[in-house]
This record gives C-alpha cells, sequence and structure tokens, in this order.
C-alpha cells in the first residue's frame, strides 16, 4: 500500500508536472513561432482599446453572457472556482501576503468552493448530453469534465472526510512538509500523511490531478494561454 | 484514396497551418454559444450546420494527422482519416458556409469558421472536388489578366455604347468622356463588375462630383477568393494592383461587391493606394458636398442590408447609413446591431453557382427573410451583387413584396443637377 | 457575313449580368457536338472581355464578335 501511495505521491507527481510544464511550453512555443496570419482577422465595428477589449472578451466571456446567460453564470462561476482552488493550492506551500489581504485559512471555504466547482461541472456535464451540445461534444469533452470533477469532489472533501477520523491528524503544516520535499527533491511523504484515515482522498486526488496534467497540453484546456491573442486577432 | 493523393493533400492542408489557424483548431471547446449564430442552422435545424460542428469536420483530421494523440489514442477526439467520405463531408460543411463570420461574434474565443472551411475548400481543390464552375470563372478572370491586349480595344467600344445611359442621368459639358478608361495619372480607379448596372450609376455619381476618375479593364470579383484558392485570388487581384500601379491612380475604388471589397482591402494593405468601397466614396462626396441629392425620390420605408464582408468583416457601417439619411426620412434598422445582421445566404460563391443551390439558398436564409418581413419596408437596399441576387430570389420565393435596390443606382437616381 | 459560319444553337443571354452568361454558355456548349459552333447574344459590356478570355481559358475558339448592334454576338466553337 505503501509503495503504491509513495508511487502516486510521488514519482507519479514528478512525472505529470514535468509532462504539464515541458508539453505546454513546448507547444506553445511551437505555436507562437508559427508564421503570422498575414491579412487581418478582425470583427468591425472597431473599438480603439484592443488590448483592454481582447483582454474583457477573454476574462468575462461578454458574448456567452449575452447569448447563454445561464451557462455565462456558470462558467464564471467555474472559471472563478478554478482561481480560487489555484491561489489555495499555493497557499498550502507557504504563506503568502498578498493573498492575506482578505484574512482567511486555508483553504477557504473548507471545501466549500470545491463543491461549487462540482456543481458547475456537473452542470457542463448535463449540459453536453443535452441536444443540440450532445452532438457537438467528442469524447475528451466528457473525460475532462468527469476527470476534473473526481478531482474536485476528493480533493475538497477532505476537510470532511478527515471529520470521520482524528480531525487533529493531517493539517496544513502537514501537507507544507509533503510539498517541501517534492519541491527539494526529497521524495519522502510525511508519516501524518500517509498514516491518517484519509489519506486515501489525498492519494486519490492527487491520482487523478496527474492524469489532467499529462492530458492538459494535448487538450482543449490549452484554451487558457490561446484565448487571449485569439481574441485579441479577432479585435484587430 | 490512395497513400500519394492523401499526402499531397495533407501538405495542403500543413501550409495553411499558422499561428491563427492553429489557435483556432487547438482551442474549441464546443461550448455551442455558437449554436444560434448560423442562419442556416437557425433555418433549418440541422446539427451539421453549427459552426463548431462544421470547425470539427476539418479539426477531426487535423486531430489524426497533425497531433501525436491521432496516433496515440485517436478515439479521444474522434481523429477521423482522410478519404472520400471526409471530402463529401467537407464539401458539403464548406459549400453551404456563407464565410459570413457572425458565429465569430459568438464564440467566446472568437474562432473564424470562414478561416477553417478555407482548409477544406484548399483540400476539396487539391482533390479535384471543388465546384468546377467557380474555378472555371476564376480561371477565366486570370486569362483576362494575361490577355489585356486581345479584348482592350473591343471592350471600349462595347463600354463607349453605354455612354450615352450615362449622360442621361448626369448632363456633361461637350467634349467630356462620361466613362473614362485607361487615364494614367487618374485621381481614382473604378473597379466594376463589367456589366452595364454596375458601370453607369457609378460613373454618373463620379461626374457629378467631378471625380478625375477612370474605369477598370477588370471585374473586381474574386472567384478564386470563392472557391479558397490563394494562388488563383492572388493572380486575380494582381491584374487590379497592376493596373492601378500603372496608371499611377490615389485611390482604388470597389464597386458594390462585397468579397472584391474585403480581399482588396486585405490583401493590398501595404500598396501606394488607397482602398474604398463605392459606398464610401459616395458618403464622401454627400459630405463635401461634392454632390446633392434629391430625397424626394423614394416613397416608403427604407431598410439596408449590410453586407457581411463590407460591414462585419469590412468596416463599412456607417457610410451607407448616412448616404440613406440624404435619401429618406423613413429608414429602418434590420438587425438592433449592425454586426449580427443575419447573412443573406448568399456568399462564399452560392449565388455564382446560381440555380444549382437555389433550393438550399431560399431554405438556408429563411431567418434573413423572416427578418425583412418584420421590418415592414418596400424598399430593402444593399451594396453587394451577390447580396442583391440572392435578396432578389428571397423576395419572389418567400413573396416578401420589397423593391430590392443597389445603393448605388439609387445616389444615381437622385443626383440633382 | 453570318452566313459564312453555320450555327448549330443560340444561346440568347440578353439582359444578364456577368458572370451569368459565362455560366450558362459553360454550359450550353456542352449541348453541341465537338467541332459545332453556337451562337450567343449577350448585352452585357462584360462578355466583351469574358468570352476572349474564357475561349483561352477553357480551350474553346471564339471565331467572331459582331459588335455592330445593340445586342453583341459571339461565335464560339467547341473544340473540347
Amino acid at each position: 500500500m505503501d509503495a503504491l501511495y509513495n508511487f502516486v505521491l510521488i514519482y507519479m507527481v514528478y512525472f505529470s508536472v514535468a509532462v504539464f510544464l515541458v508539453g505546454t511550453t513546448l507547444r506553445l512555443v511551437k505555436i507562437f513561432r508559427k508564421p503570422k496570419q498575414a491579412t487581418s482577422l478582425q470583427i468591425y465595428p472597431e473599438k480603439r482599446a484592443k488590448w483592454l477589449g481582447a483582454i474583457y472578451d477573454t476574462f468575462l466571456f461578454p458574448s456567452a453572457r449575452k447569448h447563454k446567460p445561464v451557462l455565462w453564470v456558470f462558467l464564471i462561476v467555474f472559471h472563478a472556482c478554478l482561481l480560487l482552488l489555484i491561489i489555495g493550492h499555493l497557499e498550502l506551500f507557504e504563506e503568502f501576503k498578498i493573498f492575506q489581504l482578505i484574512p482567511h485559512e486555508v483553504f477557504l471555504g473548507n471545501g466549500f468552493l470545491g463543491l461549487i466547482f462540482c456543481v458547475t461541472l456537473l452542470y457542463f456535464l448535463f449540459r453536453r448530453l443535452l441536444s443540440p451540445v450532445r452532438e457537438l461534444s467528442v469524447p475528451e469533452d466528457y473525460y475532462i469534465l468527469i476527470l476534473l470533477f473526481l478531482i474536485a469532489i476528493f480533493g475538497s472533501q477532505m476537510d470532511w472526510a478527515r471529520s470521520w477520523y482524528g480531525y487533529e491528524e493531517m493539517v496544513v503544516g502537514d501537507y507544507r512538509t509533503y510539498l517541501l520535499n517534492l519541491l527539494t527533491l526529497k521524495p519522502e511523504v510525511p508519516y501524518n500523511v500517509l498514516i491518517a484515515g484519509h489519506s486515501f482522498m489525498l492519494v486519490v486526488h492527487v491520482f487523478f490531478a496527474n492524469l489532467f496534467l499529462i492530458f492538459f497540453p494535448f487538450s482543449q484546456s490549452m484554451h487558457s494561454f490561446l484565448s487571449l491573442p485569439m481574441n485579441k486577432l479577432r479585435r484587430g | 484514396m490512395d497513400q500519394n493523393t492523401r499526402n499531397d493533400l495533407l501538405q495542403l492542408f500543413r501550409e495553411k497551418l499558422n499561428s491563427a489557424m492553429t489557435y483556432y483548431l487547438e482551442t474549441c471547446t464546443r461550448c455551442g454559444i455558437c449554436t444560434e449564430a448560423c442562419h442556416v442552422y437557425a433555418s433549418m435545424g440541422q446539427v451539421k450546420h453549427i459552426s463548431a460542428y462544421r470547425h470539427e469536420i476539418v479539426r477531426r483530421i487535423y486531430k489524426k494527422y497533425f497531433k501525436a494523440r491521432g496516433k496515440v489514442w485517436p478515439s479521444v477526439g474522434e481523429a477521423k482519416e482522410l478519404n472520400e467520405t471526409a471530402l463529401e463531408e467537407l464539401y458539403e460543411s464548406a459549400y453551404s458556409c456563407t464565410g459570413c463570420r457572425r458565429c465569430m461574434v459568438y464564440c467566446p474565443f472568437g474562432i473564424d469558421t470562414q478561416m477553417i472551411m478555407s482548409i477544406a475548400k484548399l483540400l476539396l481543390i487539391g482533390a479535384h472536388s471543388e465546384p468546377e464552375i467557380l474555378t472555371l470563372l476564376a480561371d477565366t478572370s486570370i486569362e483576362k489578366g494575361k490577355s489585356l491586349d486581345l479584348f482592350k480595344e473591343s471592350f471600349m467600344e462595347g463600354v463607349k455604347k453605354l455612354e450615352k445611359d450615362v449622360v442621361k442621368k448626369w448632363k456633361m459639358e461637350a467634349g467630356e468622356t462620361a466613362i473614362p478608361m485607361d487615364v494614367v495619372g487618374a485621381d481614382l480607379l473604378f473597379v466594376a463588375l463589367a456589366g452595364a448596372h454596375s458601370i453607369i450609376p457609378t460613373a454618373a455619381v463620379f461626374n457629378a462630383a467631378g471625380e478625375h476618375w477612370t474605369l477598370s479593364f477588370f471585374e473586381a470579383v474574386n472567384f478564386g477568393a470563392f472557391v479558397g484558392d490563394p494562388t488563383r485570388t492572388q493572380l486575380i487581384l494582381d491584374r487590379i494592383l497592376n493596373e492601378a500601379k500603372r496608371l499611377k491612380v490615389k485611390e482604388v475604388c470597389i464597386c458594390e461587391c462585397g468579397t472584391a471589397f474585403r480581399v482588396m482591402k486585405q490583401l493590398a494593405a501595404d500598396q501606394p493606394f488607397k482602398v474604398s468601397s463605392i459606398t464610401e466614396v459616395h458618403a464622401r462626396y454627400i459630405k463635401s458636398g461634392r454632390i446633392k441629392l434629391d430625397p424626394s425620390k423614394l416613397n416608403g420605408p427604407v431598410t439596408y442590408h449590410d453586407p457581411c464582408q463590407i460591414a462585419r468583416n469590412g468596416g463599412v457601417f456607417d457610410e451607407p447609413r448616412y448616404i440613406l439619411k440624404h435619401l429618406t426620412n423613413d429608414f429602418r434598422e434590420m438587425s438592433p446591431e449592425p454586426k449580427y445582421n443575419w447573412c443573406c445566404g448568399g456568399g462564399g460563391g452560392l449565388v455564382a453557382l446560381g440555380e444549382d443551390t437555389l433550393d438550399f439558398r431560399m431554405k438556408s436564409a429563411r431567418v434573413k427573410a423572416d427578418q425583412i418581413k418584420t421590418t415592414g419596408v418596400t424598399t430593402l437596399v444593399t451594396a453587394c451583387e451577390n447580396c442583391h441576387t440572392q435578396l432578389n430570389n428571397l423576395n419572389d420565393h418567400y413573396q416578401l413584396g420589397v423593391n430590392v435596390k443597389f445603393l448605388t443606382s439609387m445616389v444615381a437616381d437622385a443626383l440633382m443637377q | 457575313m453570318n452566313e459564312e459560319i453555320k450555327v448549330d444553337k443560340t444561346l440568347d443571354l440578353k439582359g444578364l449580368p456577368c458572370p451569368m452568361p459565362i455560366l450558362k454558355t459553360s454550359r450550353g456548349i456542352k449541348e453541341v457536338e465537338i467541332g459545332q459552333v453556337i451562337e450567343v447574344l449577350s448585352t452585357d459590356p462584360g462578355s466583351l472581355a469574358d468570352f476572349p478570355s474564357w475561349t483561352r481559358s477553357s480551350g474553346n475558339e471564339l471565331l467572331k464578335t459582331d459588335q455592330s448592334g445593340e445586342v453583341t454576338k459571339f461565335y464560339i466553337k467547341r473544340l473540347v
């Protein structure tokens, strides 16, 4: 069992992060270095603030708000949760002053945010099962949603699962030790993390997160990086 | 399909993969926000006409041959082999898309469906499966550029015959040429559609404004762009670029032809002359008082159909409305926001394919017909040959009871001597 | 003059704008045998440029262009 835990929590993490970082960087470099489109791809009427407009389009999805308002609410909540969850994970490495501008405990919301995140994923998933989005979808669209759901449900409910067992086991400090070990290339999972009753939650969470990281550079998730340049093309 | 053909086609595909195209092919999340954007889907309700589905037909081939995934795990993205069936799908998708780019306004990423369809069109040319009429027309245009001397005299003679009709609309002093051609040092080169209806009214307006202009020997329309062939598109464009440089004009003015205007505006961006649409030039004449229009010529409510390539894709929105303000006081907008205007359903070469596409063009543009009906107008104005033909067909088919007019001929008819 | 050329088929394309004359002609010419001649009537001045170019690019032969009246007459021999 320990061997399996060690594999998922250490070696697979190294591998996945490497694939994610190298894959994403290489793919982006390759795409950005392709020849530029010679002609304008702009849509008119033209607005003055092109970069500002492109940033607005990229982060607030005004076209979605206009044409699919319900979907837009879920999209905004989904992406906002995603951002907060990423910040939460950064805080597991160490305390960042800037994030504590609004004082909070790690994790913000004690798993509640993750639950909301899961609800939005369920909405996306069921939306995909209805026509016409059903006909538009390909397997990867479902896989990514399911993967994210599994990551989030096991990740966010660790706090809840902890209450079944000893609540004092596996606290933020233990995660920090674990992640610091990973960062300093000390392949060692802290005892507390391995022994806790809800360790399996962490292992499952990390396992699916690894899968997601591996798939990321090759999937449509790359829109995280490509959306801005594309929106800039449309703005001119 | 044998391996050699496939390799040739994939090479054509590869040539299209610049950075913008790669963004478009990598990104779509099939969110379906574009569902209602396409007039074909809105009119006919078939999923294959949703823009995301159209992309996916090209994207599946991309996933198969240009992504590692296509070899390791093709089923995850439904990667698809390039074969005869795929070509049929590409044809159906590319030639039911008018390239109006309305879906690009909807897409949260701004994916350009017309651009993705250009891959489909290029593959079809490579496989000799494109609509041959379009290639025939493109080749005729290119040949014209090569054999100007062959028809120069007879064409000038033919144009001369039109002069009396021009003078009917705008009287001129004795000794002045109503339709000047081949004038070195003219200010403006007018590229018409080599048809009387496109030359006569515009000539009258130029003469009324006292423009120092000259008529091009070539027609503006670019069939190379319709068939999606970059080489032919450039060759057809070069005829006009060369003529403009030879005559040392300051401005090239494109007649009422959407494709011609967009192609010229985009591909001739770095030329020593300015590119304008005839609508922009007419608005300029009115603004500076070079021509005066009689608003009493037109009765009843009027609406304007924004040709996609001129408005949404070319940026000319205000000028036609400015002109119409001088022609009528009952102008009605068709769409609350002009960039959301429905395509007439005739772009992308569909009108040029004539009766072959008529049935599809009528069915796929039902929403356009409804939009016109809602305005309750008696006069429907547009500034594009393709749109004009298609709107006329719609008028007959749906019995809209409107009078479909070119903006230029309305300006010419309202000239005050 | 016209008697010199034996016309096998006449296409009346008067009043049609560009590019319809070329389109209709490229279809119409398929209805005569190779070596036969069609006569095309057009009122579109663009045809004066279109037909010489189209016959060259399509490999047919433009025998004669008669511009004497309001209607222009083209005599085209089908070669392909």
